[in-house]
């Protein structure tokens, strides 16, 4: 495999979740001649590993912001090759929130990054978000419907927005994925949802499943 | 088959067959070891484990000449704080508690402690709080110490002057996050010692740090150069930090001690660093599941703290009440649960006290 030592550096970087040395380890495989779409898969199937670290209690929130910190680093730096085509286009595109009434946003804003790792075009909301935003990006072509809630108040909202997707004809069209601490595989099959993720790594794998990536 | 009165970790009673117990502490030890990369209990830990839990005596104990010292935590609290205060409310006065704890319940040590049982709160009431130490340490004869948690969550917003992590990392402000934590880190170790070493001059024999970490890593660094300084102005000091839990938490993430990162150390390597500190004593802890059974969180528990005390450099002395040490998570911990798991802790984990 080509630049199978710089992939291992690579890898090795991210798990340390320390920017400088992800963008050293970015710098020198770039400088080595690794092509930017290369770096980013290398750095994104990392990024699943510690999503993997941190639901066994390895790692911390802040480590998987740091390490998320430093693959968006890479793709800043490597930001001209990767605009002028020389990487792969994105799998989907999926609209991300955390439905309407509730602000809690870490574990939706960790889903989102992971996505992104993963190769989806991600559309984050961010919190309290309008519901209707949500069928919004679905009909402007968002094949993916991520919803978070962290309370009980607020994750009935979920099955609202899937209504809402039914009436506007579309809901065939977007696999519903849903998480948070409140819900449950149960919860999920009762709304009529598609992915339940007690975890960002999960409902990642759960969507590459979908699109058999 | 037989089946054994035991426990939920929410203190809730349920029968188990010897079967059912052997594979919840089997499963217990395993999950300590690999959160930990420890070892587990070997088999004849887990046999004398599940003969002790299935003990049909309403109380057990160790063989006279095994005892331990035994020494409490949260002062008087344990009387007059009411029940979602881990006490009884039992009304009393200071001096009141302590000799009875004294002269009734056969504690080696105890502490004087604030209401609020935190550092910072102590501050503005230093003066009376170092009148009452002088007047107790009058009359008591036990060894009598001050008590509080380093508590670094009253530090950060809206409590304290530093931004919240928890408000900072929603915003992916990392480096910002990080900061916020330092600067706490440095007002706490302050803050401990403006307050250790004004008691110490009023007679305290020493300082409990009880719960450090509950804030995260920059909580437990900050914490630990507090004790690295009461060491260094009151060598005489008996210093006790215990534990926020088996894992410190990483808030901070990459705060060091003496160059070692604190997030994610587990009782074996916190002992170092506390030792490193300058402390007498480890308060080693290990959190209840509350949906697990008794037997498979005195399994996790005690794989956690066996280690430490064959690691430590000093004495262990576990920290067993409502929630940790295997004992479950209930405001009065039921009294067969407590006994089975500090003879576990004794007769396995072979710490030095309780």
């Amino acid at each position: 495999m080509a630049f199978e030592n710089e992939a291992q550096k690579l890898h090795d970087a991210l798990v340390t979740c320390k920017v400088p040395e992800i963008s050293k380890a970015v710098d020198e495989a770039h400088a080595a001649g690794m092509p930017a779409a290369d770096i980013i898969n290398a750095l994104g199937a990392a990024m699943s590993d510690v999503g993997v670290l941190f639901e066994r209690g390895k790692l911390f929130l802040p480590h998987v912001l740091s390490a998320a910190a430093g693959m968006k680093k890479a793709m800043e730096t490597l930001g001209d090759e990767l605009s002028s085509g020389a990487t792969e286009e994105k799998k989907a595109s999926a609209v991300m929130g955390t439905v309407e009434g509730d602000v809690h946003d870490i574990g939706k804003s960790i889903c989102s990054t992971m996505l992104q790792c993963a190769g989806f075009d991600v559309h984050d909301l961010g919190r309290d978000v309008p519901l209707g935003k949500f069928v919004e990006e679905c009909k402007a072509g968002c094949t993916f419907c991520g919803m978070s809630a962290l309370m009980t108040t607020t994750m009935v909202q979920m099955k609202t927005v899937i209504e809402n997707l039914k009436n506007e004809g579309i809901r065939d069209q977007v696999t519903v994925m849903v998480g948070g601490a409140p819900i449950t595989q149960g919860f999920c099959d009762k709304i009529g949802a598609d992915i339940y993720g007690e975890s960002a790594s999960e409902t990642t794998r759960k969507a590459q499943d979908v699109l058999g990536a | 088959m037989t089946e054994y009165y035991t426990r939920m970790g929410d203190g809730r009673r349920v029968t188990m067959t010897k079967e059912q117990i052997m594979n919840d502490i089997q499963a217990g030890t395993a999950d300590a070891a690999d959160m930990a990369s420890i070892p587990a209990l070997n088999a004849n830990d887990i046999e004398h484990m599940c003969e002790i839990i299935m003990d049909q005596s309403r109380v057990v104990g160790v063989e006279p000449g095994h005892e331990v010292v035994m020494t409490y935590d949260i002062g008087q609290l344990d009387f007059t704080g009411d029940n979602g205060n881990s006490g009884n409310g039992v009304d009393m006065g200071r001096l009141e508690a302590a000799l009875l704890h004294e002269r009734a319940l056969g504690a080696d040590t105890f502490e004087l402690a604030h209401s609020d049982y935190s550092i910072k709160p102590v501050k503005p009431v230093i003066s009376m709080e170092m009148q009452t130490m002088e007047e107790i340490q009058a009359e008591i004869i036990a060894p009598y110490f001050y008590g509080a948690m380093p508590n670094m969550g009253l530090y950060y917003a809206p409590d304290g002057p530093y931004g919240n992590p928890a408000d900072l990392m929603r915003e992916f402000k990392i480096e910002e996050s990080m900061a916020s934590s330092e600067a706490a880190a440095e007002h706490l170790a302050r803050d401990i010692e403006f307050v250790t070493t004004r008691l110490q001059a009023a007679g305290s024999d020493g300082f409990n740090f009880d719960t450090t970490g509950s804030a995260g890593d920059a909580d437990f660094v900050g914490t630990l150069n507090g004790v690295k300084k009461l060491r260094e102005l009151c060598p005489e000091a008996y210093i006790n930090v215990g534990a926020a839990g088996e894992s410190v938490m990483g808030i901070h993430g990459m705060i060091e001690f003496e160059g070692e990162i604190a997030a994610g150390l587990y009782p074996h390597q916190q002992a170092q660093l506390v030792a490193k500190a300058g402390a007498n004593v480890f308060g080693a802890v290990c959190n209840t599941n509350t949906s697990r059974s008794l037997a498979w969180n005195l399994g996790r528990a005690v794989t956690f703290i066996k280690k430490a005390v064959e690691d430590s450099p000093i004495p262990v002395h576990v920290d067993m009440g409502m929630g940790v040490g295997g004992i479950p998570m209930f405001e009065t911990p039921p009294l067969d649960a407590v006994a089975r798991c500090n003879k576990a802790m004794v007769e396995i984990a072979k710490v030095d006290g309780v």
